[in-house]
């Protein structure tokens, strides 16, 4: 009786977790495909697979360029974001005022509204500060975006750091520098690291900015991926190659920080 | 000129006048206990005096510098607190050495210091330990460490003990008044357990509401309460309060002229159960609590006060006799309506 729920329970997981990885396993797949296999109705499962979509990709845009783009893009924006969200986090977690829980749920809320609804108005302002297809707009608005949820994760892993700890630090005569380096840094580590990734991630993965304020220049992998589902026709085959090359950094990286990111998206809820 | 001094100090938190401008002076090495009912603010004082919560009035003064406005970490106290707050990620001796060290001793030394301390301790054997790996009594010892590697100016202590086993608390409050007598470092230490107060203070300073209400020696406020509150928290069990008219036309021997609607104050031990006729109230017996050594009658008025006596004898009565209850002339404490002494008891000053 036992062992059959077991097995049921098993089986579910392992459909559930299928449903959701066909997509990805689809897309490898059908990158190693020829153009016409990718468009074969019914679909091929079995096929000889080929590298031409790769070679093809690389040979018409850039890729490593596209690469470096998100690296600079994404790791500049998490430091940026860290910088800013840390002290922001650290204020609101250990000099709390009536005003706190509010100022959060505000900047949390921001999150709510659609970006396409500033899209006018942030690019005017792009164009105006020449920041248009720039490496360094990209960073402005992937930390902009990613700062909310950044504060928050840092602001609940902060407070789980008793408050007492920091005051006795600062009996023992550490200063403001003193008691991040030795105290907060220490035992805030782990949540650091995670916000980190988690900004990492979500910077890489961003889409909508970059395809409205980049092309050529600055472009992230992002707009590579978008540059084969062109208006003069479908390119599956291609499209899945540049696609799998996008994402797989990010993967393999993922799946290097599993424990971190899965800590990272239970904001400190589960320990 | 006093080593730690208090000017009219005061706290708000929003509209909440925590600290009632207060004014205290403590002298280099004394044992100062603040003691008093929970909420009265001795924690908020005591984060004052170390720099945790600003002061939004007054000055304080220690060692004749003004450090009313100075950061915790220029102030040179040290503060034990009730959680320990130990650091998690660091070991016993680093735990110890932190403060040498952001003070940039030299290594040799701190080396030293920190197995100094750890012998007093008891605690060279945990040293390479972290704080998880401790029991509650080593973990406050640690924290007792933590402040006395330092050789600060003043040490602080917020109900250090209140996290331990009732053993433990023993054991620990003799420690810690064997170590004041050792180091005769300037201590105030915060506890709402009155026995503490009574077996550690050099001075006591009983507070209410965000003010003093009496500073003094031990058997000083337990002899001389300066008013009804003061009377009534120290001493266990608590002092019997009566309002003077329950004692009809006897209370006018004791003082006059009679205060209006005032009270008169006696300890159980100088109540004793008589027959009747030869005391001066009789009441009704609600229960007995015999405690081998000492019994204690609870009794009630028929104005509906009670009193507890507290007797050396075991005694025969029983709950619902009616007995006569006498009061020791000499120890009977005089308090006006406004809960201002009159006059404290004669037998003291025998
Ligand atoms: N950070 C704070 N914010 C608001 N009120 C506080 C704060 N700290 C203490 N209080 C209030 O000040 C009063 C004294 O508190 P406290 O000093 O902790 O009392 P005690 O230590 O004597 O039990 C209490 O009424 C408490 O609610
Ligand atoms: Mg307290």
């Amino acid at each position: 009786m036992d062992k059959t729920l077991l097995w049921v329970r098993t089986g579910a997981a392992w459909l559930v977790a299928l449903l959701i990885f066909f997509p990805i396993l689809w897309l490898g797949m059908t990158a190693f495909k020829t153009e016409l296999q990718a468009i074969s109705v019914p679909p091929k499962f079995f096929f000889t697979p080929t590298l031409e979509n790769f070679i093809e990709v690389q040979s018409r845009s850039d890729y490593l360029l596209y690469a470096k783009n998100s690296l600079i893009t994404s790791v500049a924006s998490t430091l940026l974001g860290l910088l800013i969200a840390a002290p922001a986090a650290y204020s609101m977690a250990f000099f709390q005022t009536r005003r706190t829980k509010d100022l959060l749920v505000w900047m949390l809320s921001t999150k709510m509204m659609p970006a396409v609804g500033v899209l006018i108005p942030v690019y005017v302002v792009y164009q105006q500060f020449q920041l248009l297809d720039t490496r360094l707009g990209l960073t402005i608005i992937f930390t902009m975006s990613n700062l909310p949820i950044m504060v928050w994760m840092l602001y609940s892993y902060f407070k789980d750091i008793p408050r007492e700890i920091l005051e006795a630090a600062r009996m023992d005569g550490a200063t403001l520098y003193d008691e991040f380096r030795h105290v907060i840094l220490p035992l805030g580590i782990g949540g650091l690291a995670s916000t980190a990734l988690l900004c990492l991630v979500l910077s890489w993965n961003e889409s909508f900015w970059s395809l409205n304020l980049s092309s050529a220049k600055a472009g992230t992998l992002a707009t590579l991926i978008a540059s084969y589902s062109s208006p003069e026709g479908l390119f599956w085959a291609k499209l899945s190659a540049a696609s799998l090359m996008a994402i797989a950094p990010i993967i393999v990286f993922g799946w290097f920080c599993q424990k971190q990111l899965v800590q990272g998206l239970t904001f400190g809820a589960v320990k | 000129m006093s080593f730690l001094q208090l000017k009219n100090i005061e706290k708000f938190f929003g509209d909440h006048r925590a600290i009632k401008g207060v004014d205290l002076s403590i002298e280099k090495g004394e044992f100062i206990v603040f003691v008093g009912p929970s909420g009265c603010g001795k924690s908020t004082l005591l984060r004052l005096i170390a720099g945790l919560e600003t002061i939004d009035g007054g000055n304080l003064l220690l060692d004749g510098k003004d450090i009313t406005h100075a950061p915790s970490s220029k102030r040179d106290l040290a503060m034990v607190f009730q959680s320990y707050a130990l650091y998690p990620h660091m070991t016993v001796a680093e735990n110890m050495s932190f403060a040498l060290k952001l003070a940039g001793e030299d290594k040799k030394v701190i080396k030293e210091k920190v197995e100094h301390a750890a012998e007093i301790l008891n605690l060279t054997r945990y040293l390479e330990r972290t704080p998880k790996a401790l029991s509650g009594g080593q973990r406050q010892r640690v924290a007792i460490g933590r402040a006395i590697v330092r050789a600060p100016k003043v040490f602080l202590f917020d109900e250090p003990l209140s996290n331990l086993d009732a053993a433990l608390r023993v054991q620990t409050r003799v420690e810690i008044a064997k170590l004041h007598r050792e180091l005769g470092a300037t201590t105030i230490y915060v506890t709402h357990d009155q026995v503490e107060a009574m077996t550690m203070a050099d001075r006591v300073v009983v507070l209410r509401d965000g003010a003093i209400e009496q500073v003094g020696r031990p058997l000083e406020l337990y002899d001389r309460p300066q008013n009804r509150f003061v009377a009534q928290f120290i001493g266990m069990p608590q002092m019997n309060m009566l309002p003077i008219g329950e004692f009809g036309s006897y209370a006018e021997s004791l003082v006059r002229p009679l205060p209006v609607g005032g009270h008169i104050g006696v300890r159980p031990e100088h109540v004793t159960i008589t027959n009747a006729g030869e005391g001066q109230l009789l009441a009704t017996v609600d229960f007995v609590e015999s405690l081998g050594a000492e019994s204690l009658v609870y009794a009630t008025t028929p104005h509906g006060v009670q009193v507890v006596s507290k007797q050396s004898v075991r005694s025969s009565v029983r709950a619902g006799d009616t007995v006569s209850l006498k009061f020791e002339q000499d120890w009977l404490h005089v308090f006006d309506a406004d809960g201002q002494v009159v006059s404290n008891a004669k037998g003291v000053a025998k």
